[in-house]
């Protein structure tokens, strides 16, 4: 019995390593590094006064909402640098400050394989005269701190050139955004109501079997 | 005339043993005459029959997968059924970790802190779990673990910190000691001879609770989230819910349905003289004084301790190296543990096989050979490079670290008899303290990448398998050392002083050493004349 098991097992892991082999993985995608700023990208949260200096603005998941606004770079007009632009994507991009110890928002220069800029805001089609877009922040965004990144592509998706909403080194005009909790009062109840069952019917049970035989 | 009596009006009293037939090692003469009774007809105190085949214990001689026939095999499916349940709470949260991390904010350091917490908390429950096992019982062990760890599971959604989040893994991670309960409940239930394949399937099958968490977790999450309409923050909590409401229920059956020896529960065996309370010290101080717990409990971290850490970070490792995506990494995780379905088992199986024909000493051989190999295929898999190859050696490296785990529990029977609820806490113990040692060493900093942190832990596991050379049982030997003229009995009455032998409460213990005569192998000549005559009928 242990023999034909092993036959199964050994034939079974031949078929997954063949199978698995031709998985594909990522391809390699675009640099960053080859990429030309040439987009201007501001961010507002709607309603509230823009802060300068080293205070983060705040804006809160749910309630608020970012207006972003872009064009193309003015000194770059009419030069013919975005006959290949095809449509804008504006993406939330995560600070340095919240990747720290967090290898899943790791900046990779492979865009395949990047995961700085993760959470999508908008899908645009390229204009010449620039566009803005009002995005109410939704709940599932989580609670860290922000830039905001355009990148121009081509018809087939790949990136052409950026803009940003902050500096080279990401420090300056950041948004901090405050999450929600996820938590409710029903789920609060429901777990108190849960645990004390458990503990309960064990008492009980326990109570129980102990008057049983001490009956007896 | 008067025996006869004796057990079929239930009012059984006076010396343990005395009434039930041919299971005293003290009258071979009743052995013979009794024979012609058959097996098939033992029955438990109360004088109903066994579904099963019994031996002298009445410890069931086989295993029937398809029956759920009380008390044998019932208690088998109750048990493994109720550690995969406590393994599914205990690690529900690494397949979650994508949402759960950003909701909370977590670092990597605190995921690993999590990670640690959630195997730390069992080091102690499972030493707790053998005293508590060997004084009231598997049943009530079992279950008051997991209704008292249940509230534990509901804390889980109403977390906001990491700090939180690292102390209610913590607390989950208490009730895996219900794996020393399953194994004690087996040891009781089913006969030496096979106790290597009851013990490695129940266990190996309750380990399979890791994998099918990684599954059924990101499941029931996408139903919440699509049917319900979830926030994504909010899905997770609700989802808890199903591994706390899934052990609670568990904890009622094992109360109702579980009875904690073949014949009848502790409390009314001790009631009717059958069972013996033990000194809490005495079982203490024999499992300390006996060096083969520590060597044990040292090799068992290097196998399931190893398997727990790979539990924690194999789908990370083929997430980074071999950019896959989340679900392709999750299902590769999953069958990592998935393999637990026959690979335990199947060492419980040969160390069964091998034990036939070289008795003892071929357990502790096939136990070195098995976890070295597991210890280097972790090497090469720490330097393979390749996908397809990587997920060949990781599948091959799962069947060889968990048919150690199994091994390992074809041995720990026989370590003691008195002691044995300590001894397996104890080794269960070692396990979780094996995964936080490796985890702590290789995978916390960014000292060692994560293949050379597995790497590593392959070499490591090398080294810490060697001790089991030095196990050495004086009635069957070791790995280079033959047996000396000393007998089960002599052995396993070493544990009772003359005072308590002279009170009889050594009795159970003299009809184990009976029934483990098995492990002398099927060459080695009798030692006494008394033996010629039908111990092999077992």
């Amino acid at each position: 019995m242990a023999c034909g098991v092993l036959q199964c097992v050994v034939r079974s892991l031949a078929v997954a390593a063949l199978v698995l082999a031709s998985t594909s993985f990522a391809e390699a995608g675009v640099l960053f590094s080859t990429l030309d700023e040439s987009i201007n990208v501001a961010v507002e949260i709607q309603g509230q006064n823009v802060t300068e200096g080293p205070v983060n603005r705040v804006a809160k998941v749910g309630d608020d909402r970012l207006v972003v606004s872009w064009n193309l770079n003015s000194s770059l007009m009419g030069l013919g640098v975005d006959k290949n632009y095809v449509s804008l994507k504006l993406r939330l991009c995560f600070a340095p400050i919240s990747q720290l110890e967090r290898g899943w928002r790791k900046t990779n220069d492979d865009l395949h394989r990047d995961k700085t800029c993760t959470i999508v805001i908008a899908n645009q089609k390229y204009t010449t005269d620039g566009n803005s877009t009002v995005w109410r922040i939704p709940k599932n965004v989580p609670g860290a701190t922000y830039f905001v990144r355009a990148y121009a592509t081509d018809e087939r998706g790949q990136q052409l050139a950026y803009g940003q909403s902050t500096d080279q080194l990401k420090t300056s005009n950041l948004i901090t955004i405050i999450p929600i909790s996820g938590r409710h009062v029903t789920i609060d109840i429901a777990s108190g109501v849960f645990s004390v069952f458990s503990i309960a019917s064990l008492i009980a049970f326990l109570a129980s079997e102990f008057a049983q035989t001490s009956n007896r | 005339m008067a025996a006869n009596a004796n057990w079929q009006d239930g009012n059984t009293k006076g010396e343990p043993g005395s009434s039930l037939h041919g299971v005293t090692g003290r009258e071979p003469v009743f052995q013979m005459t009794m024979e012609t009774v058959g097996e098939k007809e033992a029955t438990d105190l109360k004088g109903r029959k066994f579904a099963l085949p019994v031996d002298s214990e009445h410890k069931a001689k086989t295993v029937r997968l398809y029956s759920v026939a009380a008390p044998h095999m019932r208690t088998f499916h109750l048990s493994w059924i109720a550690f995969m349940i406590c393994f599914f709470s205990t690690f529900a949260a690494p397949p979650l970790m994508p949402v759960i991390r950003d909701n909370l904010g977590l670092t990597k350091v605190d995921i690993g802190n999590a990670g640690i917490a959630s195997v730390a908390g069992a080091v102690v429950s499972r030493l707790l779990m053998g005293t508590i096992c060997d004084l009231v019982g598997p049943r009530y062990g079992c279950a008051i673990l997991m209704m008292i760890t249940a509230p534990a599971i509901f804390c889980m959604p109403l977390v906001s910190t990491p700090v939180g989040f690292i102390l209610v893994r913590f607390f989950i991670g208490f009730c895996l000691a219900t794996f020393v309960s399953c194994q004690f409940w087996m040891s009781s239930m089913f006969n030496s001879k096979i106790v290597g394949i009851a013990n490695g399937t129940a266990a190996g099958w309750g380990n399979m609770g890791g994998g099918i968490v990684q599954l059924v977790m990101p499941l029931v999450f996408d139903i919440i989230r699509r049917d319900i309409g979830s926030e994504k923050f909010t899905a997770w909590r609700i989802a808890f819910f199903v591994p706390g409401v899934l052990q609670v229920m568990m904890g009622l059956l094992v109360l109702t349905l579980g009875q904690d020896l073949p014949d009848g529960n502790y409390a009314e065996l001790k009631r009717e003289g059958e069972k013996v309370n033990d000194s809490f010290q005495k079982v203490f101080l024999y499992a300390v004084t006996n060096y083969r717990t520590y060597i044990f409990a040292l090799t068992y971290g290097y196998c399931f301790g190893v398997e727990l850490t790979v539990d924690n970070i194999i789908a990370e490792y083929f997430y980074d190296r071999f950019d896959l995506n989340l679900q392709t990494a999750g299902i590769i995780a999953s069958t990592f543990g998935l393999m637990n379905l026959f690979s335990r088992p199947l060492g419980g199986v040969l160390s069964d096989v091998v034990a036939a024909r070289w008795g003892m000493r071929g357990r502790l051989w096939n136990l070195w050979i098995i976890q070295t190999v597991g210890g280097v295929l972790c090497i090469v898999l720490g330097l393979t490079g390749q996908l397809g190859p990587a997920i060949a050696v990781m599948l091959i490296f799962s069947f060889f670290v968990q048919a150690a785990c199994g091994a390992t529990f074809g041995v720990i029977p026989f370590i003691s008899r008195r002691s044995l609820g300590i001894i397996s806490g104890a080794t269960g113990a070692g396990g979780n303290i094996g995964a936080v040692t490796t985890q702590g060493i290789f995978f916390m900093s960014s000292k060692y990448t994560t293949e050379d942190g597995i790497m590593l832990m392959g070499i490591m596991i090398v080294a810490c398998t060697l001790p089991v050379i030095f196990v050495h049982f004086p009635q069957w030997g070791s790995m280079f050392c033959p047996p000396s003229k000393a007998t089960e009995e002599d052995y396993y009455i070493s544990e009772w002083s003359k005072e308590e032998q002279s009170n009889g409460l050594h009795h159970a213990s003299m009809k184990f050493a009976e029934n483990s005569k098995s492990e002398r192998g099927r060459q080695s000549p009798p030692r006494s004349k008394e033996e010629t005559v039908g111990v092999d009928r077992l």
